[in-house]
């Protein structure tokens, strides 16, 4: 075959099967992943008392019946302001170790470093019970400080990692050029250092209030009538009885979860948070 | 402060402290942090410790509960089934998560955004909720039986509620966006001429990736693996609520010795053992991780 | 090694709405090394890697000899490649990256280690075969990567901006280096680069490109000399442009050419394009055949603005009469010129090159 002359006509592209089949894949898994949750969604409007399908009719009895049942609703707040509560106590503890951290080089930072991070590691259930027995012993005992005592141990690692990663990252030379131009050690945190690791501790605060919503293992054993956090209720609940209000609350506790990562989405962009 | 006036300068130049490097945050801004982590994170885990081989049986014999517990027949098999289950989902969530990882670095473009937030939106339900959904699917009358029974596949529901398969779908379902999300973030950094070097150079590409993706992975892959394994060691909700109990770990007999038992110290040494395994998991990644070197 | 002609005919490629490459032809001979010149986004990357087959072109197809190589994948071409940072491979060692090409061949590993060796030797790295990528240095890793892309014995070699990371000295001596292995080894090589001093030392023809064309393919002293057009004369070193309107040819085939500006200059500028008489013409000129000449003298009234001292030689920058642009000229360091001086410039017969004509 020699070299033609003139130029050939259009071709046509060929598929690419390996794109195709992952692309398949990645199909069923996300539907995989999204189904059961899906199939929450949709049986909370049930009218049946019982979970079956097909389903009777559609309803919103079980959403107003997290109103009725007031364990669901009061443990609902008391689980954001634990999250909430958990993680600002987190920032304030983690945030400044961190920072120290993050830039020096002793051997002694290093384990500090470690220390920060440790309460990952700890199966919860353990963290939980070691933990009721040590405020029991000091006189906090069961109550909402233990809760949110607990709370602020398993979010401070979770802020401290990120806000790690980002400060570690970030070249000195920011800070320098402040000082340079007359900072104060204060005025160089505040305006320089605070805003460009906002990032970290916003994903980092994130994690911790996700963690710290489904910690199931941890709120339970400082659980009292008044201060319950919702994954504890929603637990007994189940075992007692299997109907759709758990959907009901499970779906609404999800939709706050949802607004509050779309907001932040549109701030920030995922895609830069879970880099970090 | 006024200035010095000088006469005149040295002859050579003074000599100045080490370490003048500039540096925002002190020693003591660690401070509240470490205290406030020994008081609630150490001591408590501590204490433990010693309660395992004080209190109760262990006040004769200090190591009675350990003993009991890796040589008694039944505790040594729910050691087995513990590891057995943490086993099986972190390989069955290696195997089904990579190639979405994959999928997800290096063809997604402008879909990635979505297949994140698909990754990230399980774990923003609480775990009740999804292990909730698959009762919800695989209950007698759940939506596959009556998917099953109306297209006449099946002429009685199945009973897969209460089979043991149930628990480790459950547990893959809650892990796999962790290893997804852990094998994304070193993927990322693989360089995709990387992949064309080796593919200019002959490899097709199934060689290309055996050859220079997958080794090149293995740090997202070691840290995926101790991630799922460490959390499934960890976890109890869905061997509780999925699986009619049969399948029966070590948390779970923790969360139920708890509710049931107040032999304090026994539970304080089962919670010891699986700390103990837990750092083990730890300390095995970062030493595996830094030994392998490889910046990507 | 017998070397084989590329060609390629009517390659053309968009992504989404943008046209990266119209339809490119253009012929490689067996044995010679090509340049394609641009500046970014000129499509010179996507030419390069469509003949690699990373690309699929649009329209068009690429031969290597006489074989339509467009639907085959790139492990099935056997070209090698080396990478603007030369991708080698951190896993592996040196050694080891080389004979890559070759265990994907199913050589045997004596075989291999022995070939990896020998091309390690051609590149005068013979002793790296065990060491590490990281412990390289950048000019190391560029020669390993040279070798690696050499070790199966390719038909065409592809170059993307090879050079680019290293610094200036470095960069000089591998030019010539590279430039020499290719010769030995008769390869037929095309060179990506937006370096022209590159493509000028480097390459038997340079193609410059433009927006997803060749604007013009030529031996480097034709480009560089003769330019067809205002884009060639500007990136490939500088260039003095100046307008005037067409007075006359001589009998050399060259032609008068009034400059425009307040003085009454003629000039005589080469042209290989049919002019009319009247028509204004652009051309220009290279600031080493620019001629710095006594006041009172013949040609373009002129004053130095500012010197500036280059190394082996010193550029000029002079304000003239009728423009608004400076003009350039490079002058020998021992005999400057000082600044504020007031000159005349004239130019060597035929180094005024015609860029544009129009009426």
């Amino acid at each position: 075959m020699t070299v033609p002359r003139v130029n050939p006509p259009r071709r046509r592209q060929r598929p690419d099967l390996m794109a195709w089949g992952l692309g398949i894949w990645v199909v069923v898994f996300m539907t995989f992943l999204l189904f059961p949750i899906a199939a929450v969604v949709v049986v909370s409007f049930s009218s049946a008392t019982y979970i079956a399908f097909p389903m009777p009719g559609l309803s919103l009895r079980w959403y107003a019946r997290i109103f009725e049942y007031r364990p669901f609703i009061d443990s609902l707040i008391v689980s954001l302001q634990i999250a909430i509560g958990s993680a600002a106590l987190g920032i304030l503890f983690g945030v400044p170790a961190a920072l120290w951290v993050a830039r020096s080089r002793t051997s002694a930072a290093a384990l500090i470093g470690n220390l920060l991070l440790a309460p990952i590691s700890v199966p919860a259930i353990v963290l939980g019970f070691s933990l009721l027995y040590l405020l029991s012993a000091i006189g906090i005992g069961i109550s909402f400080a233990a809760l949110l005592i607990s709370h602020t141990v398993v979010a401070i690692p979770y802020i401290s990692r990120t806000v790690l990663a980002v400060y570690r990252a970030l070249p000195p030379d920011f800070e320098e050029a402040a000082s340079v131009l007359g900072a104060t050690r204060r005025q160089t945190l505040y305006h320089t250092t605070l805003p460009l690791i906002r990032p970290g501790i916003f994903a980092g605060s994130l994690f911790a209030v996700l963690i710290s919503l489904d910690n199931l293992p941890l709120s339970f054993f400082f659980g009292t009538a008044q201060s319950n956090t919702l994954p504890v209720v929603m637990l007994s609940y189940m075992q007692s009885q299997f109907d759709p209000s758990i959907a009901a609350i499970s779906t609404v506790q999800m939709l706050i979860a949802v607004t509050a990562l779309l907001i932040l989405n549109a701030t920030y962009g995922i895609d830069r948070l879970t880099a970090a | 402060m006024s200035l010095q006036t000088v006469t005149s300068l040295p002859a050579s130049a003074p000599t100045r402290s080490k370490g003048t490097r500039f540096r925002l945050a002190s020693a003591s801004w660690a401070l509240p942090a470490v205290l406030f982590l020994l008081m609630f994170l150490i001591a408590p885990l501590v204490a433990n410790a010693f309660r395992s081989v004080t209190l109760g049986e262990a006040a004769l014999h200090p190591l009675a509960y350990y003993e009991k517990l890796l040589l008694d027949s039944y505790y040594s098999g729910i050691f087995f089934t513990t590891f057995k289950v943490s086993l099986i989902t972190t390989l069955c969530t290696l195997v089904l998560g990579y190639p979405v990882a994959y999928f997800m670095v290096r063809y997604a473009g402008r879909w990635n955004a979505l297949i994140l937030f698909c990754m990230i939106a399980p774990l923003l339900t609480s775990i009740i909720m999804r292990t909730f959904g698959w009762r919800v699917l695989l209950a007698r009358r759940g939506l596959i039986n009556v998917w099953l029974t109306d297209s006449g596949i099946v002429s009685r529901p199945l009973d897969i509620i209460n089979d043991p398969l149930v628990v480790y779908i459950g547990l893959v379902h809650v892990m796999a966006p962790f290893m997804v999300l852990s094998i994304t973030a070193v993927l990322q950094g693989v360089d995709v001429r990387l992949e064309e070097s080796a593919r200019v150079l002959g490899a097709n590409r199934w060689r290309t990736f055996f050859h220079i993706t997958l080794p090149l992975s293995l740090d997202g892959i070691a840290t995926g693996c101790m991630l799922v394994f460490v959390i499934t060691n960890g976890s109890f909700l869905t061997m509780l609520l999925l699986g009619g109990g049969k399948v029966q770990t070590l948390s779970l007999l923790i969360y139920q010795q708890f509710n049931l038992t107040q032999d304090v110290g026994f539970a304080a040494a089962m919670g010891n053992v699986l700390l103990i395994s837990a750092m083990a998991c730890v300390a095995l990644q970062a030493r595996f991780v830094r030994r392998r070197g490889v910046k990507a | 090694m017998v070397s084989v002609p590329l060609s390629l005919r009517g390659i053309s490629k968009s992504f989404g709405t943008v046209q990266a490459l119209k339809p490119l032809s253009l012929d490689v001979e067996a044995g010679e090394m090509i340049a394609l010149l641009g500046p970014s986004g000129c499509g010179k990357t996507t030419t390069l890697r469509s003949i690699a087959g990373f690309e699929q072109p649009d329209t068009g197809a690429i031969y290597i000899g006489p074989h339509d190589v467009t639907e085959l994948p790139p492990n099935l071409r056997n070209l090698g490649m080396v990478f603007q940072n030369y991708s080698l491979f951190p896993h592996m060692s040196v050694g080891e990256n080389v004979a890559f090409g070759l265990k994907m061949r199913g050589i045997a590993r004596a075989d291999r280690e022995s070939r990896a060796r020998d091309l390690l030797k051609l590149v005068r790295l013979g002793d790296f075969a065990d060491r590490e990528i990281h412990q390289l240095s950048g000019g190391q890793q560029q020669r390993v990567a040279l070798a690696r892309a050499l070790v199966t014995d390719p038909k065409i070699l592809l170059l993307d901006e090879p050079l680019g990371a290293l610094d200036k000295n470095l960069r000089e001596s591998m030019q010539f280096e590279l430039r020499a292995i290719q010769r030995r080894l008769g390869i037929t090589s095309i060179l990506v680069t937006h370096d022209q001093e590159e493509a000028l030392t480097m390459s038997d023809r340079v193609a410059v490109m433009s927006a997803g064309e060749i604007v013009q393919i030529g031996a480097p002293a034709e480009v560089y000399e003769k330019p067809v057009n205002r884009f060639v004369a500007d990136f490939l070193g500088t260039a003095n442009i100046f307008s005037g309107s067409a007075l006359a040819p001589e009998a050399d085939g060259s032609w008068r050419v009034a400059l425009a500006g307040t003085e009454r200059v003629e000039a005589r500028i080469t042209t290989n394009k049919a002019l009319v008489a009247g028509e204004c013409v652009t051309f220009a000129v290279r600031p080493e055949r620019l001629l710095i000449g006594p006041p009172d003298g013949p040609g373009l009234t002129a004053r130095v603005r500012d010197v500036v001292y280059r190394g082996p030689f010193l550029t000029y920058e002079l304000d003239a009469a009728g423009r608004t642009t400076p003009l350039f000229v490079y002058g020998q360091a021992r005999t400057p010129v000082p600044v504020s001086s007031a000159v005349r410039l004239t130019w060597e017969p035929g180094c005024a090159v015609l860029l544009e004509a129009h009426p």
